[in-house]
């Protein structure tokens, strides 16, 4: 509603001389000064660092400039693109799977008549992400252990499913890994998410749904043309947003992986991780500042690519 | 209301900049102690130009230095268990202002790293043997070797194989005041008696065992089956010896680089004894002996599940752990004898780590003199090794008589004191082990021995009879190109076969394929090279 | 507010929620016993073997326990007071359509999510600051969080634009406007992104281990991982509480949010923006 007035508005100003605008608009580069002074100082300031991809550099003597072998040396590595497509693959599954059960979580909650239980659902599903992963990891071992202590394999063999003696290793297989893994965020990550979408219900006008009720729409209607739509706007934002980020994926795979599932459990971080410390070496520097300009520039890509799906689809994107 | 808010929110702002100043301010960094203004020789018995001649020949040029910045990880007491009053006792002991820049236990690599980076170089830090062989290389490290030959420490050393380990090309660049420590393996005595069986000496006997735990009833509950015979955290380990939790089964393969008969560097991965190693360890977990969780066990799971009885035979470090261990299980209402066994026949030695490693670095001002009040105070066998070892008067051991934790001490009796980080328990040292130091006390007997619990110096000592040390491995490009990568393949095959969901011969096959042979070779040529 | 009829979709939804709470919390349930279990354990358990408060006792009398809770509490505070302060400015200065330079600082805030210089050079920039080893670099350091200023400018767009041009006319500067339109229309997104950096700060730990080395600076979490990796160091003294201090540790690192969360809550019921707008 609103974006359609605001294109009125630019359609009707006509081009004031550039230095009256900034005039115009004096305060609000003022109250932008604090930011733009923190970009500058924490993110830009240190950019310059980005050139250590073209070094080799221990953090001992100087760098030494060693052009693209860095990146000859990541891209020659079998294991670098078992790890990159792996990341891809199970980065983004993992983001449209947890903002979709975020989504359809925070619609239900929604729903919820009485007041009290609503809150306490709402926190009741938020608390499993404060839990830190390597806790988490340790729990839900236990959980998927193969034996008849785990709770998995116990209500498996209780239902007759399976038999005693044929547990199933959960995270020891190449097979059940990753579904173990999804499973897992999904219980840790989808009660938080759904703070962002209930912020955005609250701003919900609730004569909207006065006036459908005497229209006589349904329940599952006034969700479909009134909840959703409001939502949209912030679940692509979230979705572009977290889109720059789904390179960068580390812990939660770290505390989970084992040897026996590296083909599909390595991420990129994990891989470099490996390489940094594992390999009994120096780290170099400029090898892993090459890699995270690899993951950065394959975000951004993403996130370019989205946006611009998204101004073709919706009439805007994010920036 | 709204200018109730700003105006509250100003005030709010005000309060926390207030509050964070003075937090900061509160905490203090090192360094902003006073000096110890009294630069006196101490007439005690740490120099060692005391009693015997110190023949070194550059003595005459050695000045006390001011102060010594040092950095050192969670081994050394931390700034919570009395860091100051060890501080402040080494001041007095050399006359020298101490700094010590200590960083969390598990950030102490990467932030070793950054204060590198930043260029501004402590005197003297504390490495783990890869840092050590790759700084070694790139020049960070000086060149000890003189200044240990003509030491007077040399020739208090216990064992000159301990030190000799840490030469590279011939040439020593730290030195480690203790020994690495490694694991031994415990057996449960209850639980051998129920099956009626004696320790094994030998492989097959061992095999004996591990079934008789398996499918006997070795726990004495009645049910047969229902425990195993081992874990273990991970079916191969993540550092150097990287075999140690399960040593029966590797016997003399090594997974990884090692020095073989002819003085050459080899690859344990692709030698003939390794495919025994990897049968051993597939059939073992085939039957049950091993605990089917092995590969995601971590190191607490196992020593949670040891506790609780699921099964009888821990390898584990030796040492305060043998205690450790007994008591845990008594805390569990079970028999809390355990026997630390001598390795059986196939493994011949127990594999022993490099500890970390003391070194000086290249742009310490004054090395020689650093070496002299640093490291020869820290193993001088009298009072300086007694503050490393112990801890400092009155913070961690006292000699007053009284009455601890329900024990009561005579006057001038030597003991420990109760740990100010977790009340109920005392603290066993500071940053060497008594039962593994690399010098032994020469100035007065070893105060502390009394204290250690027999457990801990039955297998310590068990241990050390029966070690060998792992040769510390150097460093090399190609090693940092494909080593990773190798390291990952090779936990993977070994993993994918003691599972079953391979063969060895697919995974040997897939080993070559995939590269890792080729790596191999690469490395062992590069490493053969030096 | 009238009553609404209570159908059988309501009844079902509450079911359904209750058994995905019961979902939910079971491994948090396994922590919780274990907090209180003095006899260490593996396996799930219903109930503590041996009740204890020892494993909190542990925690709360610990002395080297309180400064690190000191210091995440002041840090929290103030590292989400900078970053809603932050928020706040840059997503109202975006949307400003008309002002020229907004594209490009837009995209330039963007770019910081996606580049970013790496870990040394960034640590050498706060070296060259002298903020490394004190609080402010981890007040300042995260303070800056584009994602949380996307978010509040897409709240901010909902603002309509009436009001902005009512202000105006009445004379209000930019400032006037921010403070008495903007904030207080935004209750519900500064509760949620307010929340968002309240838990960022209270977690974070990889600016800690990165920045701080004195152990008076240490926050909570760093405690908490020593207490929880610590205990697995081969020179370790185990002590037969180890278990329960550990899961005492963890459980305290959740419960200042399951209290502080019906707090933020209230500001999440629909409708609660409108009260102002006459349209």
């Amino acid at each position: 509603m609103s974006s359609q007035v605001e294109k009125i508005d630019s359609d009707k100003i006509g081009k004031k001389p550039l230095s009256k605008r900034i005039y115009e608009h004096r305060w609000y580069y003022l109250l932008f000064s604090p930011v733009l002074l923190f970009a500058l100082t924490f993110y830009y300031a240190p950019i310059y660092g980005l050139r250590y991809a073209f070094y080799d550099y221990k953090g001992i003597k100087e760098p030494v400039f060693v052009g693209l072998a860095n990146f000859e040396k990541m891209f020659s590595m079998q294991g670098f693109w078992n790890a990159f497509t792996n990341t891809l693959e199970i980065s983004l599954f993992k983001l449209f799977l947890t903002t979709f059960m975020s989504i359809i979580m925070s619609l239900l909650l929604n729903e919820i008549f009485n007041l009290k239980f609503k809150k306490i659902s709402q926190t009741i599903v938020y608390l499993p992400h404060f839990m830190s992963w390597v806790v988490t990891a340790s729990v839900f071992a236990l959980i998927m252990s193969p034996s008849q202590q785990g709770l998995v394999n116990a209500l498996l063999t209780n239902l007759g499913i399976l038999e005693q003696g044929q547990e199933i290793y959960f995270l020891g297989s190449s097979k059940w890994w990753r579904p173990a893994y999804f499973f897992i965020n999904i219980w840790k990550e989808t009660g938080w998410g759904t703070i962002i979408f209930m912020a955005t219900l609250a701003g919900i006008s609730p004569e909207l749904y006065e006036a459908a009720s005497i229209d006589g729409a349904s329940r599952f209607q006034k969700i479909k043309f009134i909840t959703v739509p409001a939502l949209m706007n912030t679940i692509v934002i979230v979705l572009i947003l977290n889109l720059a980020k789904i390179m960068n994926l580390f812990e939660s795979v770290f505390v989970m992986q084992n040897d026996a599932v590296m083909r599909q459990a390595d991420v990129l971080q994990t891989y470099i991780y490996t390489q940094t410390f594992n390999s009994g070496a120096l780290p170099n520097y400029g090898y892993t500042t090459a890699v995270g300009m690899v993951k950065s520039i394959v975000g951004g890509l993403l996130v370019v690519i989205c946006n611009i799906a998204s101004k073709k689809i919706r009439g805007r994107g994010i920036v | 209301m709204k200018t109730n808010k700003s105006s509250a929110m100003k005030k709010v702002l005000v309060l926390l900049i207030v509050l964070s100043l003075v937090l900061v301010a509160c905490g203090p960094k090192d360094g902003g102690t006073s000096n110890t203004g009294t630069s006196t020789d101490t007439g005690s018995a740490t120099d060692n130009g005391s009693a015997s001649a110190t023949d070194d020949s550059s003595s005459a040029e050695i000045e006390k230095p001011e102060k010594i910045t040092i950095m050192v990880d969670g081994t050394l007491v931390t700034k919570a268990n009395g860091r100051d009053a060890f501080k402040a006792e080494w001041e007095a002991l050399t006359g020298i202002e101490l700094e010590i820049i200590q960083p969390d236990h598990d950030a102490y690599t990467d932030n070793l790293g950054q204060v590198l980076a930043s260029g501004d170089w402590p005197d003297v830090m504390l490495l783990n043997s890869a840092y050590y062989a790759g700084y070694a290389e790139e020049g960070v490290l000086w060149d000890m070797t003189a200044a240990y030959d003509n030491s007077e420490l040399k020739t208090r050393v216990k064992d000159q194989a301990l030190v000799d380990g840490l030469k590279i090309g011939g040439s020593l660049y730290g030195l480690s005041p203790s020994r690495g420590n490694g694991c031994i393996t415990y057996i449960k005595k209850s639980w051998l008696d129920n099956v009626g069986l004696d320790v094994p000496t030998n492989y097959d006997e061992y095999l004996e065992v591990m079934d008789a735990f398996t499918n006997g009833d070795p726990d004495g509950n009645g049910i047969n089956g229902d425990t195993y015979a081992l874990s273990s955290a991970g079916l191969i380990g993540e550092e150097i010896p990287f075999i140690n939790y399960l040593p029966e089964f590797y016997q003399d393969a090594f997974p990884s680089f090692y020095i073989n008969e002819n003085g050459q560097w080899a690859d344990g991965f692709v030698q003939d004894n390794f495919i025994g190693a990897l049968e051993r360890l597939h059939d073992a977990y085939q039957a049950g002996y091993i605990d089917k969780e092995a590969l995601t066990n971590g190191t607490s799971d196992v020593r949670n599940k040891f506790y609780e009885d699921k099964f009888g035979i821990f390898t584990y470090w030796a040492g305060t752990w043998g205690t450790n261990l007994k008591t845990n299980l008594e805390a569990n209402g079970l028999d809390g004898e355990l026997i630390a066994m001598e390795p059986i026949e196939e493994v011949g030695a127990y594999l022993e780590r490099q500890a970390p490693t003391w070194v000086i670095t290249s742009q310490a001002e004054n090395p020689e003199a650093i070496f002299e009040y640093f490291f020869e105070t820290m193993l001088d066998g009298g009072l300086g090794q007694k503050l490393f070892t112990y801890g400092a008067e009155g913070t961690h051991w006292s000699t007053e008589g009284g009455e601890l934790l329900g024990v009561t001490y005579e006057d001038g009796q030597f003991h420990m004191l109760e740990n100010m980080e977790k009340a109920g328990t005392l603290y066993t040292k500071n940053h060497i082990d008594p039962m593994m130091a690399l010098t032994n006390f020469t100035e007065f007997d070893d105060p502390g021995i009394l204290s250690v619990a027999e457990e801990a110096l039955v297998s310590a000592k068990t241990f050390g009879e029966n070690s060998r040390l792992v040769e510390l491995v150097p460093s090399s490009d190609v090693m940092s190109q494909y080593n990773g990568d190798l390291v990952k393949l090779k936990r993977e095959i070994v993993a994918n076969v003691v599972l079953g969901t391979r063969t060895i011969e697919e995974e040997m096959e897939r080993f070559e394929k995939e590269g890792g042979l080729e790596w191999s070779q690469m490395i062992v040529e590069s490493l053969n090279a030096k | 507010m009238k009553k609404r009829k209570i159908t059988t979709f309501d009844y079902v939804l509450n079911i359904f929620f209750a058994l995905i709470c019961i979902a939910m919390l079971i491994p948090l349930w396994k922590v919780m016993v274990d907090s209180f279990d003095l006899r260490t354990a593996y396996g799930m358990k219903l109930w503590p073997e041996k009740f204890g408060f020892d494993g909190y006792a542990s925690v709360f009398t610990n002395p080297t326990l309180y400064r690190p809770l000191l210091v995440s509490t002041v840090a929290t505070v103030a590292g989400t007071f900078v970053g809603l302060t932050l928020s706040t400015l840059g997503a109202y200065v975006l949307i400003q359509k008309d002002m020229p330079g907004r594209n490009f600082f837009s995209a330039m805030l963007l770019f910081t999510m996606i580049f970013n210089g790496g870990l040394i050079p960034t640590y050498l920039v706060m070296n060259s600051l002298g903020i490394t080893n004190t609080l402010w670099v981890v007040i300042l350091l995260p303070g800056l969080n584009v994602f949380n200023l996307v978010l509040m400018r897409n709240f901010f767009e909902g603002i309509p634009r009436s009001l902005f041009e009512a202000a105006s006319i009445d004379g209000c500067s930019p400032m006037a406007t921010f403070f008495r339109i903007v904030l207080p229309l935004s209750k519900a997104a500064l509760a949620a992104i307010g929340l968002m950096f309240a838990v960022a700060y209270w977690n974070d730990y990889t600016t800690y281990k990165i920045y701080i080395i004195n152990s008076d600076l240490f926050n909570f979490q760093m405690k908490l991982r020593s207490i929880i990796l610590g205990s697995d160091l081969p020179t370790a003294t185990g002590s037969a509480t180890e278990n329960t201090v550990r899961n005492a540790a963890t459980m305290v690192a959740i419960i200042p949010f399951m209290i502080l969360y019906p707090f933020a809550q209230k500001y999440f019921v629909t409708g609660i923006n409108l009260g102002a707008v006459k349209e």
